[in-house]
């Protein structure tokens, strides 16, 4: 778009517009609304199907569909001469034809854009007599969508999205003429990890979700918008909400984060909300309901009896839960131990050099990226929404693409070129890539990094990551920067908020205002030493905010060991699970859709989450509850208030300085642009290529297993992998099923074929799987599922890459 | 007045569909001219100049066509559009089936002309031995050296393919055919862009008609002057008009553009039976409005004439109903037509091919009223310029006519049907262009 500004008349009215945009959006900007159903600027280039937008333009003798014309300079529009009018009226009687105004017993009734239509622009009644046709109705696209062709007004959104955003292609037009319907080859089912999106889509109510079918009327919902912080996508998300439960989630349009698509965990994973494993109140060891008081007493004394050996662990968590946990632990406790992590990560500098604006990426960016490089993570499973925006970028954008993980990506197919690195050695890779890039990055005019957090549990990673950052000139080139994929929602919150064992609120230096720690960082443990402390009995008492190690961390032996050891658990967390089970204090957390807070996106936006919904039995405010827990402890926090807790965090952190919940609103804003983001630490001068020579982490030598037949391990956390699938029952379809993938050629090698029964073994640990033979798995590895129920990977981790053999079953 | 025969010229001879045949009555004369002894733009110019008209519905001017292409090193393509099936055309099919090497002669000229490197020819799946011939001429032409790389020993490429369609009227349409080509279902495409802008895989594309392809080779040969002698100014040339439905010898006959209509039906393809009068007649194909046999007969058969008698001349195609056809059936057989062929991508066309079906379904079964009438005509000015694409037109416009001109005819018939009279007997033209058979007058 050339975006000068033109002037038109739309009706009479002088509208200012961009050239060039579609006269559809440019008369909305003179206040002058042209009726469309297939329209829908998210789903790409206009098709012109539903024939609804027909309008005049002066000059022109037929009539032209204003959603696929450009404005120009000049340009004469009537949109309600009787000729347009007619028209109108016409295309709404033929959608009418074969609709079957079933109104009164339809869930879109009332928010239905055609009804709408139907009585803004229809005739009064329609001159149809004759027999509508049938389909049987409705029947299931998906087990999770249902579907109503007579409904259907073949607008085609569906499709598209299948088609152009999704690009799963599996939704289609069948037939042709009136008998056609939509439908998937061969009647399967249509399961897809972004396919409720078709259902915010439907402009009548063929697509309706079974979670949502016959559960509410419109005139007896309330809309509440709020983000979802099941994924660092952090979408913007609007709760239905009927009787202070959440009935639905629908998408909250948001081009700066998530372009107004959500995924279907998001969407779907609602229902574990009143989940019967949902932690209703406080607990103690045992099981047995405690008061408010009681527990909170048993807290504080815990906490109290550990001191500077009690450590915290934060998860799921907002940046105020963040900021009180680590004040507590640093400030009640003088106990620097904090962390947010689930294994290793870089250090403070190494973060601190990450957050400098310069060479921070925005969501938005991807969108205009000359090339986008993947490393270390595949964003469908682990942000899924940021691989729709890849799509995007490539499909209409010509972006080019390189993805360089462990592991096969679903972003394979569109990337201009793949590279598999080894696990355990992704210093090498990216050292390697920063000494020399390829011309597809170092041509580009500008580069957007996607990276996995989970790259940083490997020494020098990070470092390596931004020696490539150099190389490429990030840091001056508009548009480029590195954009993070965490693993924790609000992992890049927690971190700022100080949730780090090195670095305070803010990524400062200074962590423990009592100690004369300084830049040099005389630190507390991370996640892992924490781990290894307990063990040892070195620490005492341990905090779990939103956490479940057993669940979620590597090395789940050790961990269990961790717990059981350590004098005193103390754990906040939404649902029951198997920590929950060794915690002597059990706090509810509330979820994203009771709490209110900030979150920080992974580029730096901060976004507020509302409640919506209301708190399932005697759940408190979380931030309410650690103020309590502090002030036994004897230190007053002075948090009267969820504003409170946010003014406290924006003073603690000095990238935060004077951003206010007005600043929030409902877009959220990233911190780099406000005036506050000058503040952000200073660093070193970038040390060049080869600087990663000293960090922390895991050891960096090239990892190898010389042992013949074993493999090594690489694992990732699948989109459905975890509570999500297990604790919403209409997701419980997706759960999936651990299986061991190998190549081809080890497959050959080993015997093994697709379908075999194993066992994964290492040590004397051992995992039952399923063979899936794969054609793009690399050579030499094997890939498993971490956080499923039965036989999670992380059993098999200790933090370092590992190989594994695999053994055949018996025949049974 | 004979025939004028310049396409369908030796097509009696079978051997013209062969190589050897089709050169030693002078063939590829003017592709070895075009590519040795002219530049590209000279063989534009020429197009240009001819005022060529395209052969296939609009009548856009070819040259025209063929200019808009931008200029430039790009992929650019040039497509053949041989997916005859509106009901009454056959021409396309005798064209190919007789002399598939004009065709393919005129495809590597108007490439050169275009600067098009891959051609492609989208013929309708059932003409299977039509597609059998060209598969079999394309690889003559291959072998010769008059396609594939450095034609003729010149620098210039040209590939050319042969690509069945899998039975839709709809690919007929220039941006369907370009989606159903990309393999894609055959709808068609919002325009602008325009295929000459944005075609094929995006690039830019020529589209043609068989029949205008087949003129290229003459034009290049005689030169543009001497085509304008044949035709009228605004119709210059000769046009492969297939006839059928209540004539005596239906079939394709090449005449010159406005020659009295009157000749066409009556002398050359014999007027209706012994005792019947010509009571209406398409003048272009199903989709162009009807006319009275007293308002179209002496109308001369030209692009201009029969647009200013609010039809069209179309792709040339006369389907004759003479007295003893009931207009009624014959409305209800056109809109069964185009309801059945109905892409379903835009509203009006969708539900409005349907609903027109089912009002006149009644209307023949006597369950109308003379309302109903009324409401079809609407329906039909309701689908007339508010489509994607003309599909939707070509059922309005000839049923809205049918309903216009006769509409006594078709309350006689509600009358006659809700009596319980077998009312008007079920009589439509039927298109006979039998097979192997030009015009009877051969």
């Amino acid at each position: 778009m050339s975006g000068k500004e033109i002037t038109l008349i739309v009706d009479g009215r002088e509208v200012v517009a961009t050239e060039g945009e579609m006269l559809h959006d440019a008369a909305r900007k003179g206040d002058v609304e042209i009726p469309v159903f297939c329209y829908e600027p998210k789903l790409g280039d206009p098709v012109g199907a539903c024939r609804m937008c027909l309008v005049e333009i002066e000059g022109i003798p037929k009539l032209q569909t204003s959603c696929s014309t450009p404005v120009r300079d000049g340009m004469v529009v009537h949109t309600r001469t009787d000729q347009v009018k007619q028209a109108q009226s016409a295309v709404v009687e033929f959608l009418l034809v074969n609709h079957p105004l079933d109104c009164p017993v339809c869930d879109k009734g009332g928010e239905c854009p055609l009804q709408d239509i139907s009585y803004g622009w229809g005739p009064e009644k329609s001159r149809f007599t004759d027999d509508k046709r049938h389909f049987q109705k409705p029947v299931e696209l998906s087990p999770l969508v249902a579907i109503d062709r007579e409904r259907c007004i073949l607008c085609y959104r569906c499709v598209r999205f299948s088609q152009e955003v999704a690009e799963d292609e599996q939704l289609q037009l069948l037939e042709r003429g009136d008998r056609t319907f939509v439908g998937t080859f061969d009647d399967r089912p249509y399961v897809a990890p972004f396919h409720g999106n078709i259902t915010d889509l439907c402009p009548v109510g063929a697509l309706t979700s079974y979670t949502y079918r016959f559960r509410a009327r419109p005139w007896d919902i309330e809309q509440a918008g709020s983000v979802c912080t099941l994924c660092p996508s952090q979408c913007n998300v609007s709760f239905t909400v009927r009787d202070e439960r959440v009935k639905r989630v629908i998408a909250r349009d948001n081009a700066e984060v998530d372009d107004g698509w959500l995924c279907d965990r998001g969407r779907y994973g609602f229902e574990m909300f009143d989940a019967p494993e949902r932690v209703r109140g406080p607990r103690l060891r045992g099981g047995a309901e405690a008061t408010w008081e009681e527990a909170v007493a048993k807290a504080a004394a815990a906490l109290k009896a550990g001191g500077e050996q009690a450590a915290a662990i934060v998860g799921d968590a907002s940046n105020e839960e963040g900021y009180l946990v680590q004040h507590i632990m640093r400030e009640a406790l003088g106990s620097p131990h904090v962390d947010s992590r689930r294994s290793r990560g870089p250090g403070r500098e190494a973060l601190a050099r990450l957050a400098q604006p310069e060479i921070s990426a925005k969501v938005r960016d991807i969108d205009a990226a000359g090339t986008i490089l993947v490393v270390g993570t595949d964003p469908l499973h682990s942000s899924p929404i940021l691989d729709l925006r890849i799509r995007k970028a490539i499909r209409r954008n010509g972006a080019k693409l390189v993805v360089a993980t462990e592991a096969p990506t679903a972003l394979d197919g569109g990337a201009e070129a793949v590279t598999r690195f080894v696990p355990g050695n992704a210093t090498a890779f990216l050292s390697g890539l920063a000494e020399a890039p390829p011309d597809v990055l170092r041509n580009a005019e500008s580069v957007v990094v996607i990276w996995g957090e989970r790259i940083g549990r490997e020494q020098g990673a990070v470092e390596a990551l931004l020696d490539v950052a150099s190389a490429l000139n990030l840091a001056s080139t508009e548009g480029s920067g590195l954009l993070e994929v965490p693993e924790l929602a609000n992992a890049r919150g927690l971190r700022e908020a100080g949730c780090l064992p090195d670095a305070g609120p803010g990524l400062t230096g200074s962590v423990l205002s009592t100690s004369e720690v300084t830049n040099t960082g005389t630190s507390g443990m991370g996640t892992e030493e924490i781990r290894a402390a307990l063990e040892a009995r070195e620490l005492k008492t341990l905090l779990l905010f939103g956490v479940d190690p057993l669940r979620d961390f590597p090395d789940t032996e050790a961990w269990k060991n961790a717990i059981v050891k350590a004098e005193h658990v103390v754990c906040f967390s939404t649902f029951d699970n198997a920590t929950t089970a060794l915690a002597d204090v059990v706090f509810p957390l509330e979820t994203h859709a009771e709490k209110d807070g900030t979150v920080t996106h992974p580029d730096g936006r901060l976004q507020r989450v509302r409640p919506a919904a209301a708190r399932p039995g005697d759940i408190r405010p979380n931030w309410g509850v650690l103020a309590e827990i502090s002030l036994a402890l004897g230190h007053d926090i002075g948090i009267s208030s969820q504003p409170s807790a946010f003014k406290a965090l924006t003073e603690a952190v000095p990238f935060y300085a004077g951003i206010t919940d007005a600043d929030i609103a409902g877009r959220g804003i990233r911190w780099q642009e406000t005036p506050a983001g000058a503040n952000v630490p200073e660093v070193d001068e970038a040390p060049g290529v080869g600087s990663s020579k000293h960090s922390s982490g895991a050891p960096a030598e090239r990892f190898e297993d010389p042992t013949p037949g074993a493999l090594t391990l690489s694992t990732y956390r699948d989109l459905w992998a975890g509570p999500i699938t297990e604790l919403n029952p209409p997701l419980r379809f997706l759960q999936p099923q651990q299986r061991v993938e190998v190549s081809v050629s080890d497959a050959e090698q080993l015997g093994l074929k697709s379908g075999d029964s194993v066992r994964v073994a290492r040590g004397g640990k051992s995992l039952g799987a399923l063979v899936s033979v794969r054609e793009r798995v690399p050579e030499g590895v094997c890939l498993m599922v971490e956080g499923v129920a039965e036989g999670n990977a992380n059993a098999m981790l200790n933090g370092a890459p590992v190989s594994v053999r695999i053994e055949k079953d018996a025949a049974p | 007045m004979p025939e004028t025969r310049l396409l369908l010229k030796h097509a009696e001879d079978p051997a013209l569909r062969t190589l050897a045949g089709y050169r030693g009555y002078g063939g590829y004369a003017s592709l070895e001219k075009a590519y040795k002894e002219m530049e590209a733009d000279e063989v534009l110019k020429e197009l240009e100049d001819s005022g060529l008209r395209g052969r296939g519905g609009a009548g856009f001017a070819m040259g025209k066509k063929a200019s808009f292409l931008p200029r430039g090193e790009m992929d650019k393509y040039l497509c053949c559009n041989a997916d005859e099936s509106e009901p009454g055309a056959f021409k396309d099919r005798e064209l190919m089936q007789r002399n598939p090497h004009q065709l393919i002669e005129g495809i590597a000229i108007a490439a050169l002309a275009a600067g098009a490197g891959h051609a492609f020819i989208f013929i309708r799946g059932e003409y299977d031995s039509q597609a059998d011939v060209l598969d079999a001429a394309v690889a003559e032409a291959y072998e010769a050296g008059y396609l594939g790389e450095g034609i003729r020993g010149t620098r210039r490429d040209l590939e050319l393919v042969v690509h069945r369609g899998a039975g839709a009227y709809i690919c007929g349409e220039e941006t369907a055919l370009l989606d159903a080509l990309e393999g894609k279902r055959g709808n068609p495409r919002l325009k602008p862009p325009f295929p000459a802008v944005q075609g094929l895989y995006g690039g830019p594309t020529l589209i043609n008609n068989v029949e205008t392809l087949s003129n290229v080779p003459h034009i290049v040969r005689n030169g543009a002057e001497w085509f304008k002698g044949f035709g009228t100014e605004q119709s210059p040339g000769t046009k492969v008009v297939s006839v059928s439905g209540c004539v005596r010898r239906p079939g394709n006959y090449e005449v010159e553009l406005g020659i009295p209509t009157r000749e066409l039906i009556m002398d050359l393809a014999g007027g209706p039976a012994e005792g019947r009068e010509v009571k209406a007649f398409y003048p272009g194909g199903s989709s162009s409005p009807v006319l009275r046999a007293e308002e179209g007969l002496d109308l001369p058969y030209s692009f201009e004439a029969m647009a200013e008698a609010g039809s069209m001349l179309g792709s040339g195609s006369i389907i004759v109903a003479d007295d003893s056809v009931s207009i009624p059936h014959m409305a209800l057989r056109t809109a069964r037509f185009y309801h059945h062929e109905s892409c379903g991508k835009c509203t009006p066309c969708r539900e409005g091919t349907n609903w027109t079906v089912k009002m006149l379904e009644r209307v023949v079964r006597g369950e109308a009223t003379p309302m109903d009438l009324d409401i079809v005509a609407s329906v039909q000015e309701n689908i007339i310029g508010h489509c994607l694409c003309v599909l939707g037109d070509s059922m309005a416009m000839p049923v809205g006519a049918m309903v216009r001109k006769f509409r006594e005819e078709f309350e006689e018939a509600i009358a006659a049907a809700s009596e319980g009279a077998p009312a008007v007997a079920e009589r439509i033209p039927v298109v006979q262009g039998a097979p192997e058979t030009l015009g009877a007058s051969t």
